[in-house]
């Protein structure tokens, strides 16, 4: 026992003496022998009162090992609890530097930390340790990590949504799981959902649907159906299946979206009475799947979309007659409508209130100040970015063998002195 | 004959009748060229008298039409008229007939004067112009010199006034040569402009062009940059006190750098703003349009290698 004490107060003390950079990876390999060494985990209980002397900022690599051998032991639920606030400061105060080195603990350690604090029905004081976390985990900002979708989780759940915004605003090129990818994603159309940012929700819930899968899973069934309801408050129709979408999601995702297909049709005749007959018809459906408030909306967006296309026929218009096409009751309603409206910015138009007389006007943006030519520059920027990106995966997938296989195999038959276009060491 | 006007009358021609004329002219010599190659006798057409060899190229006459307010003169436009040449006179009634018609589409237009073609004022003309004269008691002659003189700058176009002379005791008209401005408005400067850039060889579809436009406004601003540099360098180091100081040259630098900027109107700066923004809408289209392009490169190379039950896109075999 005191051998054991020994050897932890030891590895203490090298913990505290290795802070150099040079000496992390002697001190890596350290822990990863004394890992494996039960006298440390037979200690584990004992570990709390050393975790006070180690300064979490400079001592990283040493005070994750030992947090992470000390909340997997068998240690109560209480004391995890008390323990907290110092997971806590180490989140925020880590250096990304030494966590690298040791990922998978560090994933651990925040997996048990997110669930702490579920258990504990208390995600907000979860959200800006874990934002801290994923920032230093990521190598860059377009990857990927694990612990994006529990963070995403833990604002979902404290329905905080802004610190998740950015995260979610950065475009992502690398994952490691597919999983991860995800749920991430669905989360992340969840959260634009809560924020009114339904094209943005759009943008996630397509992710979702469209990556490559073998095998169907619940996710995108999910999100499909959220997929179905946002394309229908936003755009009024619901688009086809890209063509890079797996063929396992063509053929199989419609099976389990049935009832959202026939709002869909219900929707498409454009009367409010087709629309509540379609949910009364599916409304535990609806219910089951946690989607009911979205369905609400898409029948409040109904009156909206009829207003937007009068706005293509029209110029000026009254607000009786308004109410009379839209089918409203009574224009102080239509007057209520294009009065949000205008404030969201889905129509440009005035209301006369003297007369009743709704003018609609064409977009105002004329193009001509500085901010656009820096958000114009800002986007030009991206779309070089990204095009520089896509060139270089093309070219990488022109030499991926089995990509040459396939189109080696369906070349036409030349004559035997023609040029093979597909060396035949691929076939 | 012709001396400088003296009347203190303002002449502004627009370029349609510069066109007009021109034009009416060239299809004529082009109409002669070919009946004399074919040898066979096609009837004169409006307005000339063929030469009776295809060489000498015809005259053409026609009139002008425009307003005239107080001492300025703008003319307008022009039509074409017929001539005989026999009497050497133009055909009156024809005259007549289109002189309703033009009043009835333009109630303000009157016969100004006419035209015609030549290097220089002839005999037979004051004939003509005096026949106009119970028209407009002061006709105008535009005289268009169709001759390509490569060297000459200005435009072969003059007009002509009569004014009384008294010469050997006889009072005489003569005709005194006016000058005169060009007035456009905004339709007429685009087509003008649109036929000054048509190139005959192959500046063919409106991407080359546009293309061709910008790459010149790339070089110019590139020689402009680099000219801005060598100053600038210059005067750095005349600054470090590498170079002599030349006040003179100092001097110049100071006053180019007063002319900036050139205009700072509010308008200016929205419509500069405008047309940026265009370009850079442009650039931002093309830069889809090639993204877009790759992108579905990528996608359809993905599908060929990994997905499982793809569709035999493309090559089939042949037999």
């Amino acid at each position: 026992m005191a051998a054991a004490m020994e050897t932890v107060e030891s590895l203490v003390a090298h913990i505290q003496a290795l802070t150099k950079p040079e000496d992390v990876a002697q001190l890596h390999s350290l822990l990863k022998q004394s890992q494996s060494d039960e006298a440390l985990r037979s200690q584990a209980p004992h570990l709390a009162p050393l975790l006070a002397d180690l300064d979490p900022a400079k001592h990283s690599l040493g005070y994750l090992y030992l947090l992470d051998t000390y909340l997997y032991s068998s240690i109560s639920r209480e004391q995890v609890a008390a323990f907290l606030p110092s997971i806590a400061r180490f989140l925020n105060t880590c250096s990304a530097y030494h966590i690298r080195f040791a990922s998978d603990k560090f994933i651990s350690v925040c997996r048990c930390f997110k669930d702490q604090v579920m258990r504990q029905q208390t995600p907000i004081q979860g959200i800006i340790p874990l934002r801290s976390a994923v920032q230093k985990l990521q190598n860059s900002s377009e990857q990927l990590t694990t612990l994006h979708s529990d963070f995403l989780l833990l604002c979902l759940l404290a329905k905080c949504y802004k610190p998740s915004l950015c995260i979610l605003e950065n475009d992502i090129f690398e994952a490691e799981n597919p999983k991860d990818l995800f749920l991430f994603y669905y989360y992340g159309g969840m959260i634009y959902i809560g924020l009114k940012r339904f094209s943005k929700a759009l943008e996630c819930l397509h992710n979702v649907f469209t990556s490559p899968m073998a095998n169907l899973n619940a996710i995108a069934i999910e999100a499909y159906k959220k997929y179905i309801l946002v394309s229908l408050i936003h755009s009024g129709q619901v688009p086809p299946f890209p063509k890079y979408t797996s063929a396992t999601a063509q053929r199989n995702l419609k099976n389990y979206a049935q009832a959202y297909l026939d709002l869909t049709t219900a929707y498409a005749t454009g009367k409010h009475s087709e629309i509540e007959a379609c949910i009364q018809q599916h409304i535990e459906k609806f219910q089951s799947d946690n989607n009911l408030g979205l369905v609400k909306q898409v029948l409040s967006s109904l009156s909206k979309r009829n207003i937007q296309r009068l706005t293509q026929t029209y110029l000026t218009l009254s607000l009786q007659d308004i109410s009379n096409s839209v089918q409203l009751n009574g224009s102080k309603e239509s007057e209520l409508h294009v009065l949000h409206m205008i404030q969201d910015g889905e129509i440009h138009a005035t209301i006369n209130q003297k007369d009743g007389m709704v003018i609609f006007h064409e977009d105002p943006e004329e193009y001509k100040t500085c901010q656009m030519v820096n958000q114009m520059d800002l986007s030009i920027q991206r779309l070089m970015s990204l095009s520089k990106k896509l060139t270089a995966i093309d070219e990488h997938i022109s030499c991926d063998p089995a990509y040459l296989t396939k189109i080696g195999r369906e070349r036409t038959r030349y004559e035997f002195d023609d040029f093979d276009s597909v060396p035949p060491k691929y076939l | 004959m012709a001396s400088s006007s003296s009347s203190g009358i303002t002449f502004k021609l627009h370029p349609l009748v510069i066109v007009n004329i021109s034009d009416h002219y060239t299809r004529l010599k082009a109409q002669t060229l070919h009946s004399g190659e074919s040898s066979s006798c096609a009837p004169p057409s409006n307005g000339g008298t063929a030469g009776s060899a295809p060489p000498a190229p015809p005259r053409v006459f026609g009139c002008v039409i425009g307003v005239q307010r107080g001492r300025t003169v703008e003319i307008f436009n022009s039509f074409e008229l017929l001539f005989d040449s026999k009497t050497h006179t133009l055909d009156r009634a024809f005259l007549e007939k289109k002189q309703e018609l033009y009043k009835k589409v333009f109630p303000t237009f009157y016969i100004l004067g006419w035209y015609s073609t030549g290097s220089d004022v002839e005999e037979a003309d004051m004939l003509i112009h005096r026949s106009l004269m119970d028209i407009n008691e002061n006709p105008i002659y535009v005289l268009l010199n169709p001759a390509i003189i490569h060297s000459q700058k200005d435009l072969p176009i003059s007009i002509y006034e009569t004014e009384l002379h008294v010469i050997d005791g006889n009072p005489q008209l003569i005709f005194v040569k006016s000058s005169y401005n060009i007035e456009t408005v905004e339709a007429e400067r685009i087509s003008v402009d649109h036929v000054a850039h048509l190139k005959p060889s192959d500046g063919g579809s409106a991407a080359t062009q546009l293309a061709a436009h910008l790459t010149g406004i790339h070089s110019a601003i590139k020689m402009l940059n680099s000219r801005v540099r060598v100053l600038h360098q210059y005067l750095v180091a005349m600054q470090r006190g590498e170079i002599p100081l030349d006040n003179s040259l100092l001097r110049q630098v100071l006053s180019l750098l007063r002319r900036l900027p050139a205009i700072e109107s509010e308008k200016f700066q929205d419509e500069f703003l405008m047309e940026f923004n265009d370009t850079l809408l442009m650039t931002y289209l093309a830069m889809f349009t090639n993204c877009t392009g790759t992108m579905n490169d990528v996608v359809e190379k993905f599908n060929i290698a990994y997905d499982r039950h793809s569709r035999r896109g493309g090559r089939t075999a042949f037999i």
